[in-house]
């Protein structure tokens, strides 16, 4: 059917604006929390594994362990930490095989940091704690953003629920807000059972934390793995 | 000469019937050419010294350089082809910061002979492929550094081989040197008597007479690092021997 204006020419006919979307990532849940003791340190995730309202598991730790005392916390969207985990399982074995020694849990970090950072403009997009002993024997958690800046901390929260085991661990385990006399160093078993209660604090409150805490303990003569109940709802 | 070898020494990658690669051979043999380097390991650290073959009064002895630092905690002493070295120690170099970077801890002295040894033979006569280099390195090198492991010692020559030492002589005194190095070597040398001991034998096998600028020497130690020794530190050593 021609159409012709008043001037007699053809009326022609564009698209309207068209957008593309590309999403490569989601948000799978799921917290981390790692604190480090005088010669221990202990690293915990719970295990549900969700996207929006619907639970995908509820047996998937965040939890890896990478050495004989080194274990890594990573969650946000579980195909890139599966993706991450394998890299640095390979790079590790790479490592014993080219230096014939087991790498440390610093090296570790440091490499992660790197690893990191190289997809710096695609990113892998995980939440990274990094937990083990030193070189000194003594126990350490490094943590780590998206893109690879890290930092070497006492303590630390990472994942969906961190805005609430944070704070409850910076009074807990980090005394602060609390008087001098009651800033002693914690035992192991101390900080395995406030590490615990915040996880059932959080899984309270957060939709995308619970089922279960994996608590892995580290010690210089290897990772001792602790499992409790959360809410499951 | 060309009728045992017969076509064998051409191709720098053909074995021979009797499984030689005389090219990789005569490159070990160009070592034995060049000024003697020591390397003496003890519990407190590792010494390397070298003589310089100052050929002309008009040659400036400190631009002939034959220690050079890989890193804060490794250095390499040198014998054969100088210009060869080159490549080797920027890859030495390499390596060491690489490491660093990605692990933020420093390189083993093993692994960075064992990196520099990955050149070793990445040459051949081939164009297809990649090959940069078109003949073996005529140059012999002697690594040492400290790491988690103490003190160490590592030679390597133009074949890739690296071996741990305690204490290792290579270069054209390098047969007589060694000799006087298994005399004289004890588990409990101290650094000092290293210096001393390694000065004392390049003076036997040197045909100059030795003096603070016709010796080049240096240490690692946990305290000091790679430390070049300076004109009068080596003067004060000199006139103990």
């Amino acid at each position: 059917m021609e159409v012709l204006n008043n001037r007699g020419v053809e009326d022609y006919q564009t698209a309207g604006p068209k957008q593309s979307y590309f999403s490569p990532y989601s948000f799978n849940g799921g917290s981390i929390l790692a604190v480090a003791g005088e010669d221990f340190a202990v690293i915990a995730s719970d295990s549900r594994l969700s996207e929006g309202f619907s639970i995908h598991t509820r047996d998937q730790p965040k939890t890896y362990q990478l050495t004989q005392n080194t274990v890594v916390g990573a969650c946000g969207f579980h195909g890139d930490v599966l993706t991450l985990i394998k890299v640095l399982k390979a790079r590790i074995k790479m490592y014993l095989h080219e230096h014939n020694k087991d790498m440390s849990s610093t090296a570790v970090a440091a490499m992660l940091s790197t690893i990191l950072y190289y997809r710096r403009f695609f990113p892998y997009y995980v939440y990274n704690i990094v937990a083990g002993i030193d070189d000194e024997g003594k126990g350490c958690v490094f943590s780590f953003d998206p893109v690879g800046s890290y930092e070497r901390e006492p303590y630390r929260a990472g994942g969906s629920a961190s805005s609430m085991l944070q704070p409850l661990m910076d009074n807990q385990v980090g005394f602060k807000n609390l008087p001098k006399q009651a800033r002693v160093p914690l035992s192991k078993e101390e900080v395995v059972k406030k590490v615990r209660d915040g996880f059932i604090s959080a899984a309270e409150r957060d939709i995308y934390t619970g089922d279960e805490v994996v608590v892995n303990i580290i010690t210089k003569d290897g990772v001792e793995v602790e499992r409790f109940p959360l809410r499951k709802d | 000469m060309f009728l045992t070898r017969s076509e064998y020494d051409r191709g720098v990658n053909t074995f021979s019937p009797e499984g030689r690669l005389f090219q990789v051979e005569y490159a070990i043999e160009a070592i034995k050419l060049g000024s003697t380097a020591i390397g003496i390991q003890t519990n407190e650290g590792v010494v390397l010294a070298v003589e310089k073959r100052v050929t002309s009064p008009l040659i400036e002895p400190s631009s002939i350089e034959k220690i050079l630092e890989v890193d804060d905690h490794i250095g390499c002493a040198m014998s054969g082809l100088i210009a060869d070295s080159r490549t080797l120690v920027d890859r030495a170099r390499v390596e060491a910061q690489n490491h660093w970077f990605t692990y933020n801890e420093k390189m083993s002295v093993e692994s960075v002979t064992q990196a520099v040894s990955n050149l070793a033979l990445a040459f051949g006569d081939d164009d297809s492929e990649q090959a940069v280099m078109s003949r073996p390195f005529g140059v012999a090198l002697l690594f040492a550094g400290i790491d988690k492991g103490g003190p160490q010692l590592y030679h390597m020559d133009p074949s890739g081989t690296f071996i741990k030492y305690e204490a290792k002589a290579i270069g054209s005194g390098s047969e007589g040197a060694q000799q006087a190095l298994q005399d004289v070597y004890h588990k409990s040398m101290t650094l000092k008597e290293a210096c001393k001991s390694a000065l004392t034998i390049l003076k036997q096998v040197m045909e100059e007479k030795l003096n603070s600028t016709n010796v080049e020497m240096s240490t690692v130690t946990a305290e000091k690092k790679f430390h070049v020794f300076s004109k009068q530190e080596l003067e004060e050593v000199i006139k103990d021997i």
